[in-house]
């Protein structure tokens, strides 16, 4: 942010620091060793009076300083060159906290010169015991550069105590200066085996190059114990939390790793084998396959090393963007562009928004991420994000729950400019609407039941206890919600005084027509034996209901309910209908004469939007179901954040119910106790990329509740001046009342859930109150005091004690009629009228009983022949 | 948008600005003589090389010896100014230097083909017969290009009112042609480089360091020829870059700072008493007139780029975080490094003696 950035674009994402530090650290490390290499066989040729090997090492030395000299010094200085253009604020720090050890090591460079020329020039001129003093020279000359060098590289990765105290002694014997001084010294000395080869192998006299190869084999094997050695303390002394981004978060590491487990027995093996008497041919080839095989090797170190630092540049102290740990706070405050010198769009505006994006991009993302190039491509990591809010949300998550990569920096409007910029100009896609188009409401027929308030005798109240249930149809992979809605009904016998019928008559119910083979519509059942270890029949819900049926008897409720009816979403026609109609008919039992008859919805929706930002878009209708991609990269998701394995589960056929690990009261599923319960790990995980949202954004995001959406859950007249929040809390809030729960319950993963959390409707985390899921709900009668008109709209954070006194459980106070009977289904209580699919669609008993949509009871004549007097259900419920 | 708005926040540093302005100063004294006798050497060889003759050959082959040297110390030497400019002048030679990123990163691959080129030159001069003047005239035109370049950033790094054309061009591909300064200097330091190539031959003539048959008196009477035209050619250009200047820099050489007309007028009396001692061929005298010119272009040099940077900066700005013992350290390193060098160059010459009884 302090300087301009070079705009590489192909070439960004540190591909051109790659190219030229991988090839320069191999021949500077050979340079290191090759001065002990040189005098040596320079003395045991002089020992052994060999004049053949005298000439070998003469030759070697032209070699070493065509290679060390002229490759190495001038790469050398390029990585400087090249880091100062990739990043230039690194630099400036590197070169002002450690100026006098780079000048200590450009006096070292200059002996090195100096001392290289003159045992190269005077080889057999001068004096021998002088020429190996100038040997000696120049290999300390050169591992004192590496000295040098090693302190800073270090530094980079553990600066230690210099965080703290800025001493340059501090950062220079860092914590890792030791162990990497080992193992690179150990690696200069092999190295010069492996280049030895090179020159042997084009030796004609056979014998010469035998001995030579050998010779050079030693020099491979011996100093291998002290790399290995120095390779083990130096992975021991990286610590927290470098190393454990080294060995388990970082998502490209892993392949190095396993790579270098590989490479480095094979590099000692080939080694090895060159010390046996080979034809020449071989020899001559095989030299360069074994310096090819260094480069791996040692270019797979020294990438696992450069990413441990992530999301630094140097630890602890300024991040791999160029921005300073200390300014974080005031960036994230004021605005990275806010405080950026090289922008022209310190503002967004509406016009700005995509350039400003750009700019972010550049700025924040392309020191690591480069656009259709070679290192770090970003497209194919954003190719899923369709739409800006699911890549604003990811954004928004970077470096909370995996350090990996850091914080976005800045606003929350700039975080939408790069949102947009990377949905807009990277992936090219310009839907205003987000792949989730608007949906005009319609009024789809119904016919409502006939009563006579002069001759019917009964009233059969019937009703779903959620107002809205979910089901996730990516059965093939996972699923969290089976097909299973549960319907409830109440007879009533009209009269001065009525009465509840729960004897004598037979309750059934009938899906409306198109909906009858949920079998046919989705794949639940070919995997219900996996997802649930029941074998269903197709069609056969997992109470062992179909879509019609008889309803039981509930003695406690004094209903009668048919449990998890495995209705969908989905008409024959191929269309989104989450509003079925079902038909419940009151049968006497003895006479079979149809006592009453009575519509209502069954509520159930597919509209859950993990593809906003999973990708795959939607599988039914473009409004609705989950496509395969989406339901992949959720597992592929899960796999990568938790280690599980469960996209090669669900390619296996094996695909799980997420609640059989994580428990949920709702499914009765214990799960492993370690983990947190379903609702706190699903919540408290993406709450983590939902912060700071306005109103139910966030929790439109995924439940099917969008205003201008398809199944608008919450359709009840409290959505016009409330929404999701006013119940549930803001997602953190919400989120947070679950982790407490868990967090108090010892299980390991709500603290790290919690952490970048910060509550919003109430001071501080330690003013949430801790709650289980689908049992301390809120309740009504937190804003409707004693059932008057609500003084209040905000419910949150006072939980029913238990599932009795859950609004879907409870009666009045007669123990007699159930909440939902009168007042309608959660989320939907009368007057609903907001249904898309039909105002009257959730009002069908009050208008088939009393003519309007207010609640049932509105005209007490209903069910009482004669007005009472008294307020029996509930206190107000005559409005006295 | 205020210039002064993109400069960057710098580092601060350990030891007073002081410290590091002699080092730089010193350092790049030490690059700019090296440098000259390569870039100047390898023109004069390409010039003789043309004009052909078996002197002007042998003269040739004399910097086939030597240029790998050359190359390799002017690079060397190169590394410790441009350390120390960057620790003083870091905000703006970093920013210059990625507007013409892509330039500037070519610097290094290109060099080491020149390098190579260089020892192609040496090792095969004799088996590569006519065909070395190409390899000659390959590593010349690599070096020239990164004299043009190193003048290119020279003079951006000092004018950030010029910065803002990144806003159209953020792809590294700046250069600074506009800057009617740019080519009258680089000319100084090209014209500059064959003159004091020109004393090096002398010099090598003169302390009989050649390697090569060539005559050591042709070679000073070449040498000190090329040293008198381009000095001559040299005070031509001095002006039209003096000139060339904005008006303000101009004039602190010209009335504004009396520090900086006396060393103009220092420069060019001694650039005068060059060109008579180089007439006269009198090598040493020239050498001593010569470095001590050398000497006060430098600081003309620091003068100008103060000038520039006046509205924007001022060494003694910069912060300091007070640490010494990192600079005794370097001293001394630096003190047992020039012992070392010292003692492995007498070793050298003394053997080279052996050789030659």
């Amino acid at each position: 942010m302090n300087y301009p950035v070079w705009d590489l674009t192909t070439y960004g994402g540190g591909f051109l620091i790659a190219l030229v530090a991988v090839v320069h650290v191999l021949v500077s490390h050979f340079a290191v060793g090759g001065g002990l290499f040189l005098i040596t066989l320079e003395k045991k040729a002089y020992k052994e009076d060999d004049a053949g090997l005298l000439d070998y090492v003469k030759k070697h030395s032209k070699f070493f300083l065509l290679v060390t000299m002229v490759f190495s010094g001038m790469t050398g200085v390029g990585i400087w060159w090249t880091i100062a253009l990739l990043n230039p604020a690194a630099t400036s720090s590197l070169i002002h906290t450690f100026v006098f050890g780079w000048a200590a090591e450009w006096v070292f460079f200059v002996a090195e010169i100096v001392s290289l020329f003159i045992y190269f020039y005077t080889f057999g001129k001068m004096d021998r015991k002088n020429h190996i003093f100038i040997g000696w020279i120049y290999f300390i000359s050169a591992w004192m550069s590496l000295f040098l060098i090693n302190g800073i590289i270090g530094y980079m990765l553990t600066p230690g105590a210099w965080i703290e105290n800025h001493s340059f002694w501090s950062g220079f014997f860092n914590p890792t200066f030791w162990p990497s001084l080992i193992f690179r010294t150990g690696i200069s000395l092999t190295l010069c085996g492996v280049f030895g080869f090179v020159t042997a192998a084009f030796l004609k006299n056979e014998d010469l190059r035998l001995k030579i190869m050998r010779t050079c084999a030693a020099w491979v094997a011996v100093p291998f114990t002290l790399m290995v050695g120095g390779g083990w303390w130096y992975f021991k002394a990286i610590p927290e939390p470098a190393i454990t981004i080294i060995l388990e978060k970082s998502p490209q590491i892993a392949d190095y790793l396993v790579l270098l487990t590989w490479i480095m027995p094979i590099l000692f093996i080939a080694s090895m084998l060159m010390a046996i008497r080979l034809p020449n041919s071989f020899q001559k080839v095989f030299c360069f396959v074994i310096v090819g095989i260094a480069l791996v090797y040692f270019g797979a170190f020294e990438f696992i090393r450069e990413s441990g630092r992530h999301p630094f540049i140097i630890y602890d102290h300024m991040y791999a963007n160029q921005v300073y740990a200390k300014d974080v706070p005031e960036v994230q405050k004021a605005g990275f562009l806010a405080t950026a010198k090289w922008t022209e769009h310190n503002e967004i505006t509406d016009k700005n928004l995509l350039k400003a994006g750009r700019d972010l991009f550049k700025f924040q993302c392309s020191a690591c991420h480069s656009v259709d190039g070679y290192l770090n491509d970003i497209k194919p990591l954003v190719k899923k994000y369709d739409n800006a809010f699911g890549m604003d949300a990811k954004l928004n998550g970077l470096g909370k729950l995996n350090q990996y990569m850091p914080h976005f920096m800045g606003t929350r409007t700039e975080r939408w400019a790069l949102a947009n910029y990377i949905v807009s100009d990277l992936n090219k896609i310009n839907d205003l609407n987000m792949g989730n188009p608007i949906v005009e409401a319609k009024e789809l027929p119904i016919t409502i039941p006939p009563f006579d308030k002069e001759k019917d005798e009964y009233v059969l109240l019937a009703w779903n206890n959620l107002g809205m249930h979910c089901i996730s149809d990516s059965d093939p992979f996972w699923i969290l919600l089976p097909p299973a809605n549960d319907i409830y009904a109440q007879l009533v016998k009209r009269g001065d005084s009525p009465e509840i019928i729960t004897e004598g008559v037979e309750i059934s119910y009938q899906v409306q027509e198109g909906f009858e083979y949920p079998e046919k519509q989705v794949r639940f059942w070919e995997f219900a034996d996996k997802l649930l270890g029941a074998d269903l029949t197709p069609g056969v819900g997992i109470g062992g209901l179909k879509v019609s049926g008889v309803m039981k008897l509930e003695e406690d409720h004094r209903a009668f309910t048919a449990p998890l009816v495995p209705v969908v979403p989905y008409p024959a026609d191929g269309s989104f209908n989450p509003f079925p109609i079902f038909t419940i008919t009151a049968t006497d039992k003895a006479t079979g004469k149809v006592l009453m008859t009575t519509k209502t919805v069954v509520p159930t929706s597919s509209e859950m939007g993990c593809k906003n930002c999973h990708g795959g878009g939607w599988r039914v209708a473009g409004v609705a179901g989950f496509t395969d991609e989406t339901s992949l990269d959720v597992l592929a998701a899960h796999d990568k954040n938790s280690g599980t394995n469960l996209v090669e589960k669900a390619q296996n056929g094996e695909p799980m119910l997420c609640q059989s690990c994580h428990a949920d009261p709702v499914l009765g599923t214990k799960g492993d106790p370690a983990l947190l319960n379903f609702p706190a790990a699903i919540h408290g995980w993406h709450a983590n990329f939902m912060t700071d949202l306005d109103g139910m954004q966030a929790c439109v995001a995924c439940h099917p509740s969008r205003p201008d959406g398809p199944t608008q859950c919450f359709r009840s007249h409290h959505s016009e001046f409330m929404d999701c929040t006013n119940c549930h809390g803001t997602m953190e809030d919400h989120s947070l009342s679950l982790l407490k729960k868990e967090l108090e319950a010892g299980k390991k993963g709500a603290a790290r859930l919690m952490e970048n959390l910060q509550a919003r409707a109430v001071d501080s985390v330690a003013d949430i109150n801790p709650r289980t899921p689908w049992i301390n709900e809120p309740d009504c009668l937190n804003c409707h005091e004693e059932f008057e008109m609500g003084s209040t709209t905000d419910a949150f954070n006072t939980w029913t004690e238990g599932a009795e006194g859950l609004y879907r459980n409870r009666h009045d106070q007669m123990e007699a009629m159930m909440c939902e009977a009168c007042h309608g289904s959660t989320h939907a209580v009368y007057p609903a009228t907001l249904n898309k699919f039909g105002a009257n669609r959730d009002s069908i008993q009050p208008l088939q009983y009393q003519g309007n949509d207010r609640p049932i009871g509105n005209d007490c004549t209903v069910c009482h022949t004669v007005q009472p007097e008294f307020e029996g259900h509930h206190p107000n419920s005559l409005r006295l | 948008m205020n210039p002064a708005a993109l400069i960057p926040a710098p580092d601060a540093i350990s030891v007073p600005w002081g410290w590091f302005y002699v080092l730089l100063m010193l350092t790049f004294l030490l690059h700019i003589l090296v440098m000259n006798a390569m870039l100047g050497g390898g023109i004069i060889a390409l010039i003789s090389s043309l004009r052909g003759g078996e002197q002007n050959t042998l003269l040739s082959k004399e910097l086939s010896y030597k240029w790998p040297y050359t190359i390799a110390f002017a690079v060397n030497m190169g590394v410790a100014p441009l350390l120390f400019v960057q620790v003083l002048y870091g905000q703006f030679i970093y920013t210059s230097s990625v507007l013409m990123a892509v330039w500037w990163f070519s610097i290094f691959g290109l060099l080491i083909l020149a390098y190579y080129g260089a020892y192609i030159y040496d090792f095969k001069f004799e088996s590569l017969g006519s065909s070395r003047i190409f390899m000659l005239g390959f590593s010349i035109i690599i070096l020239l290009y990164i004299g043009f370049l190193f003048t290119n950033n020279m003079t951006l790094m000092v004018q950030p009112e010029k910065w803002q054309a990144y806003f159209n061009n953020q792809d590294g591909t700046l250069l600074n042609l506009s800057d009617p300064s740019l080519f009258p200097r680089y000319l100084h330091f090209v014209v500059g480089s064959v003159a004091v190539a020109g004393l090096f031959f002398a010099l090598v003539g003169h302390f009989r360091f050649t390697k090569s048959s060539v005559d050591p008196e042709a070679l000073i009477a070449k040498g000190m020829t090329y040293f008198t035209y381009a000095t001559a050619i040299q005070i031509l250009i001095g002006f039209w870059f003096l000139l060339a200047l904005p008006k303000k820099i101009m004039m602190v050489f010209m009335g504004g700072s009396s520090y900086g007309t006396i060393l103009l007028l220092l420069g060019l009396v001694l650039g005068f008493v060059a060109l008579y001692t180089g007439y006269k061929k009198q090598v040493i005298m020239a050498s001593i007139i010569t470095l001590v010119t050398i000497i006060a272009m430098i600081f003309m040099r620091d003068l100008v780029r103060i000038a520039y940077l006046e509205p924007y900066f001022q060494l003694s700005d910069l912060v300091v975080e007070p640490e010494y013992s990192p600079l005794i350290f370097f001293l001394v390193t630096f003190a047992i490094g020039l012992a070392l060098i010292g003692y492995m160059i007498k070793l050298a010459f003394g053997c080279r003696k052996e050789v030659s009884k």
